[in-house]
This record gives structure tokens, sequence and C-alpha cells, in this order.
């Protein structure tokens, strides 16, 4: 839900729930663009699951700047999401199942 | 004069000066409290020395990198670089309290004649990590009839002989029902006890078929992820029977859906010795450090040398620097933007597929903010 | 209404034994004689949230 005022660069968007998981995430991408001039989020009450972010730019219209910020966020986990499966595949590579080295650490056990 | 950006002068010499750099990129921890432990995300914020501290997605590409440190049945640790903690500690976030899970949320108990209570023996129940994969099932709201899509059932009957030695009830003793629920479900006033004749009793699920007959779970049955948890212990003559319910959760409902025991990061530790540290000082820094972060090379002829050999396990005590004269020679520090990520699972999904999931999360929360938004 | 009231089970306080008593009986144990007597827990599912 959006309260724009009749200016179309500044507004307030007000997100049910959702908390500072996304709020905090997607005030840093919006930080991080040039166009914007002022942007913060608050949670009006705890109890309440609630935030509001405002966003005020220098010009471009608020709505499509929140549009980027959260589309960069989304390409952002994507690369986020591609690197780690890399990681992973590459450490399991290089350390293969411990199921082999477990029977052998059995072996001498036995005796 | 043609117009020249001063953005763009050869002359002038670019990128932040070393001590801004340092204060933007480190938080230091001095004697007396940690300094610069904020992070400048304005895009503008270094302007005036002609800096672009704007996000630039391939350049986030270029410099983002994680490395497993290491990955187990139910736990990992992994480093991750290049990423600002917002978006660290969205996926932590995310982790603890909105990746699904099965858990058992409703107990129908006929008959326990131990001394845990009713409600208790549920509670505990409910905090049994079962090892399912929650993404094979669909979430159940109240109002919605419990079928094989939504529900696992356990069985739990027990019983101590009498005359015999107290038993022990283990979490192995929860039976699957593939079936669904086995207690007929009564009609609350005797009045309408007239049974539909033909068709079996009505039980407390609704299956269309076995969860048996899934590929999922032929030869994989679904159990609690440990064997030996104790859920009770009867003494003689004393009886357990009760079925239990799972259904998909998360744990911001209730902690018992929360996949991980625990999920934090830490900023990596840098120590740096900001000059040589020679003989006695050398075994002095070494003796002082509880965590073993520095070691000592030997130069010969009865020289040494302080080096810091392990600065991971660095814990920030401060013992190094706490004595006079030692904060210039010894500064402790935190990379801002490289994460120690360690994720214990509590066992219902390995780590790495967890972490995958929280960033599916997130991603699907912008998604639908996207959706909402045109 | 039923018109033969059927026998109900009771434990003993004492001993542990099961009884089965009609309207009218002795309370009391057959086995010890003991004359407390604990009804038992009837087979009526109970349904708690495990919370």
């Amino acid at each position: 839900m959006e309260h724009g005022t009749k200016d179309v660069k500044s507004s307030t968007f007000c997100l049910t729930d959702e908390d500072h998981t996304l709020a905090n995430a997607v005030r840093f991408t919006l930080n991080q663009d040039p166009r914007v001039d002022f942007c913060g989020y608050s949670i009006p009450h705890p109890s309440d699951a609630q935030v509001n972010i405002r966003v005020q730019t220098t010009g471009a219209h608020a709505g499509e700047v929140l549009k980027d910020a959260l589309q960069s966020l989304t390409a952002m986990c994507q690369h986020v999401r591609s690197t780690f499966d890399g990681a992973v595949e590459e450490y399991q590579l290089e350390n293969p199942p411990v199921e082999s080295m477990e029977t052998e650490e059995c072996l001498p056990k036995k005796r | 004069m043609p117009k020249v950006s001063a953005l763009n002068m050869p002359d002038v010499p670019m990128g932040l000066p070393s001590h801004m750099e340092l204060q933007r990129t480190r938080v230091s921890c001095d004697k007396d409290a940690p300094t610069h432990t904020e992070n400048v995300q304005a895009s503008g914020a270094y302007a005036s020395v002609g800096v672009d501290n704007s996000l630039r997605l391939d350049q986030f590409r270029k410099n983002f990198r994680v490395t497993v440190v290491r990955l187990t049945e139910d736990d990992m640790e992994f480093d991750m670089i290049g990423i600002d903690p917002s978006i660290a500690n969205a996926f932590r976030r995310i982790l603890i309290s909105e990746v699904p899970t099965m858990a058992i949320e409703k107990v129908f108990i006929a008959n326990s004649t131990t001394l845990v209570q009713d409600e208790v023996l549920a509670h505990r129940l409910g905090l049994i990590p079962i090892k399912a994969d929650p993404r094979l099932f669909e979430w159940k709201d109240d109002n919605k009839v419990s079928n094989e899509k939504n529900t696992i059932v356990f069985k739990l009957h027990a019983k101590c002989q009498r005359g015999g030695p107290r038993l022990t009830v283990k979490s192995d003793q929860l039976k699957w029902l593939p079936n669904g629920s086995e207690f007929i479900d009564e009609p609350t006033t005797a009045t309408d006890s007239t049974p539909a004749t033909g068709s079996t009793p009505k039980t407390f699920t609704n299956f269309d078929h076995s969860q048996a007959s899934l590929p999922e779970f032929a030869n994989n049955p679904i159990v609690p992820k440990h064997p030996d948890i104790i859920i009770s212990k009867l003494g003689p003559g004393q009886e357990i029977e009760l079925e239990a319910h799972a259904v998909k959760g998360i744990g911001k409902t209730h902690a018992k859906w929360s996949p991980v025991s625990t999920a934090w990061y830490r900023m990596l530790p840098e120590v740096v010795l900001l000059q040589d540290i020679k003989d006695e000082l050398a075994e002095e820094l070494v003796k002082k450090c509880p965590a073993k972060v520095f070691d000592i090379e030997d130069l010969g002829k009865g020289k040494m040398k302080a080096t810091v050999a392990r600065p991971r396990s660095c814990t920030l005590c401060r013992e190094c620097i706490r004595e006079e004269n030692w904060e210039e020679r010894v500064s402790l520090r935190r990379v801002k933007d490289h994460f120690i990520f360690t994720i214990e699972s509590a066992g219902q999904l390995p780590p790495q597929e967890l972490f995958t999931e929280a960033v599916k999360i997130l991603e699907k929360k912008c998604k639908g903010l996207l959706d909402e938004l045109s | 209404m039923d018109a033969q009231p059927e026998p109900v089970s009771y434990i003993c306080g004492d001993c542990g034994m099961e009884n089965t008593l009609k309207p009218g009986d002795v309370i009391q144990c057959r086995e010890c004689g003991y004359r407390i007597l604990y009804k038992k827990r009837t087979r009526r599912i109970v349904q708690y949230e495990a919370r």
C-alpha cells in the first residue's frame, strides 16, 4: 500500500507481514541508488506486523525507484545463491562424503 | 576552456584516502570501545572526494565470494565476502524464523497414565525434529482437512509391564502412519451416534492414499531425526497411547518449526602489528593472548619476532592491548564485509539446503512486493 | 437412558489392582481390601496443541 503525497518524488510504503528482514535489506539497496535523496524505514509498533518504508528521490518516481531497488536485491540474491551453490559443490568435490573414511576408522576398533 | 568534471582530473589522486578507506571497511576495536562500527550506505557519501559509493551489480558480482570452511551432515561454516550486513542479517533472520519445516502440532491422547501431564507431553512431542522434507508438503490452515499432502501422522503406544523395570520412552517409538490417523473421530453428542453404514469410520485425517506409496517416501520412511530423545518415563502399569500430527510451519509462529539450532555470523577479525615486536616483548605478546593468535618467528642469533599466525581465532578480547603502550603496537580490527557464517541445522534439512532456501525466501519477498507495486 | 448401568473400572489406591464395580457394590479393593479407589481414565481422545 502506498501513501503518497501529490508529489511523486516522495512516498511512504506500508508493508504488512514484513519486518526488519526485508525492510533493512531494501533500505540498503535504496540507499545505494544515486537517485535516492532520503530513505528509511520504521516499525510503528512492535506488536503489529507492519513496516513503513519512506522513499524521497531527487526527481524520479519513488515507486519506480523502490521497484528498481527490489529488482537489484533479487538479482543480488540470485547471485548469492549461485555463488554459494558453486562453493558447496567445490567443497564437496574436494572433501567427498565421509562414509569411506568412517569405515576406515571403524576397522581398527573391531579388532 | 573545455569543461572538465571534478571527478576526472588526472593529476588528482582518485579513491578514498587510506585513513577513510580504513574507517569504511574496518571496525577498530580499541581499548575503550569499538569505533567506526557504522556502515556507510548512502550512494553519495563520498561524492566530495570523488568516490562513487553506489551499488553496481556487476561490481557486486565481481567481488562477492563464498568459501566453505566446514560442511557436515547438520552443521556448516562458510565465509561470505563482499556483502552488506543488512543482507547477511536478512539471511540469518530468515534461517531462524522463516524457513519452513514439519513439526508435531496436534496431539491426540487416548490414554496417558504417566506422571508427565498431557499438555507437557504434547509440548515435548512438538519439539522433536522430524526428518521430512517440508518442500514435499503443503501448508495447512486451521480450517483445512488433514490430508496426505499436509499432515504426517505418528503413533505412540508404550506400556510398562507390572512387576517389570521402569520404561523409558524415546523418540524412536514414534511410529509413522502413512495411511493417516487410526483413531475414530467420535461424534461429540451421543444422540447422533448413528454411524453411516458401509463407509469406513471417520478418523481425524482424510487420506486419499498412503504416503508410503509416494516415490519420495517409498524407501525412506519418515522418522524423528534423533532416535534417542527421551519423551517420558513410565512406571510399572503406566501406559501412553497417542497420535501426533505434524504440519508445516515457520519459526516465527513457534520455535519448534525453526530449522536451525542457531545460525550466526561474525566479522573476520584482523590483527595487525603496527611495529615489529621483538624478543621479550614478542614472548610477552604470545603469553598475553588466550586465543593463541600469535606465534614467534625465530630470526636466528637469539633474535625473535612476533607474527600473527591465527587471526581467525581472535575473539577480540583485547587482552593484548589492555596494558600501557600496547595499543601502539597491536591493532585489532574487524573486516566489515567479510562474514563467517555458521549454520547449525536441527536436522530436518542439511545446512547448505537451508541457506539456499533462506535466499529463495528473500527473493520471494521481493517478488511479492514487486507484484504488489505494479 | 440405559436400563442396565455398565460396570465401571476403578483402580485401587494401594495395590493398583483394577476393580469393576456396579452400583450398590461395596467400595473396597477385591485384592487388598483398601477402601480408596480411583476412577480410570476414559479412552475418550483429548486433543492438545503441541505448543
